[in-house]
């Protein structure tokens, strides 16, 4: 009592403090409902996604079935350090980082240059056309669309090779080789997402106003000065932020694709740490190795998307957070 | 920008952002049309090639036996069923999840969406997560494709800003006729949110018609697998006399449900086949229901 008492003091008069207790649990009674509603969710959030961040202490475990997570005995930095001075990690690192950046250089402003291009189209029902099927190879699987180029490419009979061969070249193996694999991967991630992406930018170009344009016209500014100074700017910020995401996923290079598009010819130019992750965990059964390389993955995409947000906050008023 | 006439300039920068505007929309959909054609083109003789815009020889005989395999059809079973059951109860508790979350006075509330939030910055990646779908004996059952696809953050903000964005006149007066939360819940907000749910339902539908690594990685039984992993199985396949390989690890067995029918079609049309009946459902579904995700995304971009 005399600490109540204390607080009470404190905080003004003993009946505010008891009163501002009583208020917490009406309240808490009064929304009963919607933590009912919310109960399913923590619980499944905590199982399927906290409990794997536990599991991460697989990296520095030797793990064993019979043992379970729990009591697989420690092991320390061991598996870091087997990674850093496997005599495949520059290849990997290397490839994963290429690909990305090469995505991000080349994919990145794609769906930007679309939405610019559909932007300028007077004509909306050719628009609109031009629209609804660029999103198609978004909603289809890679599955299908890696299969739609191994066909298309085929030296046998593709289309491609088809056409080349009626004007007398070679036929090209594509998906076998190594120059062209890179350029592949690239283009067939573009086609397939250039679409969709260019969905958010149109959004946010009907958010610019026009009466900017028509004072730009009157003053004689011609569509160059047009864009760089009205439209680029008007779509900053939601620029800002898609950097920030596809920043914070700077490692994925796209493992699904590359699953998909690796053969023997090319194996080493197509292997990346989500796919090694896969390789020497799911098919391998080294648990505790391939966590490692997942943890180092998960840590430096964190602190990426950090520095990319902080970094945006200072260049446009948006950010995450 | 139409206040003057064109000069010269423009008229050239149109011709060529129409050409190649017209170039893209023809890239995209040719492939599709391509298999179309094959797919309704009898087997043999497509393997001759030079066949571009129309079959040469009609028949539907791809169709009848794709069909026909049990395999085939077990697998369109699968895809059917974690697409209907999984996009439902998603959309119910994530709908449950994002209504809970407007209540701004809800007691605890920063604490527990950053909860949430927290969850899209870290993750415990690939092999923590099989580890716990073998301990919950989720692999190789049916609930592997629907349990852990029930929630994502990204879905319940959507939700969230939208039903944020529907006056709260129209709640307020229901709860001064004694109405309940769950109550306006039920009858005011899934009534209103008719755009948001057409949109995730796309998203979820799709991410499952499409999901093919779930199968691949986390289920070894084939009766198990969705039509995505089947067609992918299938492609790895060199040719269906190999496949004659009693099961070995990954390799699916498919000639046992085709006796008696190899000799009719060739193994690339019934792929191509597979292919299209797996694409077609999504190319007929999403223009329709294209004006509520361009306005969901509209929507899911607005961040507070």
């Amino acid at each position: 009592m005399t600490n109540l008492h204390d607080v009470a003091r404190r905080v003004g008069t003993n009946t505010a403090s008891k009163s501002k207790k009583k208020g917490l649990g009406l309240k808490i009674w009064k929304y009963r409902n919607m933590y009912l509603f919310l109960i399913p969710a923590i619980v499944w959030f905590f199982i399927f996604q906290y409990l794997p961040i536990y599991g991460l202490t697989l990296a520095f475990k030797e793990f064993s079935f019979k043992l379970g997570i729990l009591k697989s005995p420690y092991i320390g930095f061991r598996y870091f350090k087997d990674f850093l001075t496997d005599p495949s990690f520059y290849e990997i690192v290397g490839n994963t980082l290429k690909i990305t950046f090469l995505k991000l250089v080349c994919g990145f402003p794609a769906p930007i240059i679309l939405a610019l291009m559909l932007n300028e189209v007077k004509n909306l029902y050719f628009k609109k056309v031009v629209q609804t099927v660029s999103y198609l190879p978004y909603f289809v699987n890679w599955v299908v669309v890696v299969t739609l180029m191994v066909k298309f490419l085929s030296p046998t009979y593709g289309v491609i090779n088809d056409i080349l061969q009626m004007h007398e070249h070679e036929p090209i193996y594509f998906m076998g080789s190594k120059a062209l694999f890179y350029p592949l991967v690239i283009s067939s991630d573009i086609w397939k997402n250039v679409g969709w992406g260019s969905i958010i930018y149109l959004a946010a170009l009907t958010n610019i106003d026009p009466t900017l344009y028509e004072a730009a016209t009157i003053d004689s500014a011609g569509r160059w000065q047009c864009l760089i100074h009205i439209t680029l700017p008007g779509i900053r910020p939601t620029i800002g932020i898609l950097l920030i995401l596809s920043l914070g996923g700077i490692f994925n290079a796209g493992y699904e694709q590359l699953l998909l598009m690796r053969n023997p010819s090319v194996l080493q130019y197509a292997e990346v740490l989500d796919t090694y992750v896969i390789r020497r965990g799911l098919n391998m059964g080294q648990f505790g190795y391939s966590t490692a390389i997942g943890l180092v993955q998960s840590i430096i995409a964190l602190f990426l998307i950090i520095f990319a947000n902080n970094l945006c906050k200072k260049a446009t008023e948006v950010s995450l957070w | 920008m139409a206040l003057y006439k064109d000069t010269t300039g423009d008229k050239i920068f149109k011709i060529i952002n129409y050409t190649l505007l017209a170039l893209l929309g023809i890239s995209t959909l040719y492939p599709f049309i391509y298999f179309f054609i094959i797919s309704f083109n009898d087997g043999f003789d497509a393997i001759k090639g030079g066949i571009y815009f129309w079959p040469r020889m009609f028949t539907l005989e791809n169709y009848r036996i794709a069909f026909s395999n049990h395999l085939i059809l077990s697998s369109f079973k699968i895809s059917i069923l974690r697409t209907v059951i999984t996009t439902i109860f998603s959309l119910l508790l994530t709908a449950m999840m994002a209504y809970a979350l407007t209540k701004k006075e809800l007691p605890g509330r920063t604490a527990i969406i950053f909860y949430f939030f927290f969850t899209t910055l870290f993750s415990g990646g690939l092999i923590p997560r099989f580890i716990l779908y073998r301990g919950m004996h989720l692999t190789d059952n049916f609930w592997i494709y629907v349990i852990p696809g029930l929630y994502s953050f990204y879905n319940t903000i959507v939700m969230r800003t939208f039903f944020e964005n529907i006056p709260s006149s129209l709640s307020e007066s229901a709860m001064i006729d004694g109405c309940s939360d769950v109550g306006i819940f039920l009858k005011i907000y899934l009534r209103l949110s008719f755009p948001v749910i057409a949109t995730l339902a796309l998203f979820i539908g799709v991410g499952n018609w499409n999901d093919w690594f779930t199968g691949a990685y986390f289920v070894t039984k084939e009766k198990l697998f969705p039509a995505a992993t089947l067609l992918n199985k299938l492609l790895n396949e060199a040719t269906f006399e190999s496949a004659m390989n009693v099961g070995e690890g990954g390799r699916v067995n498919i000639s046992d449900s085709m006796v008696g029918q190899t000799t009719k079609i060739t193994p690339e049309s019934l792929r191509v086949t597979f292919l299209i009946i797996l694409t077609l459902p999504i190319i007929c579904v999403y223009p329709f229901l294209q004006k509520y995700f361009v306005n969901g995304i509209m929507i899911g971009s607005i961040k507070e």
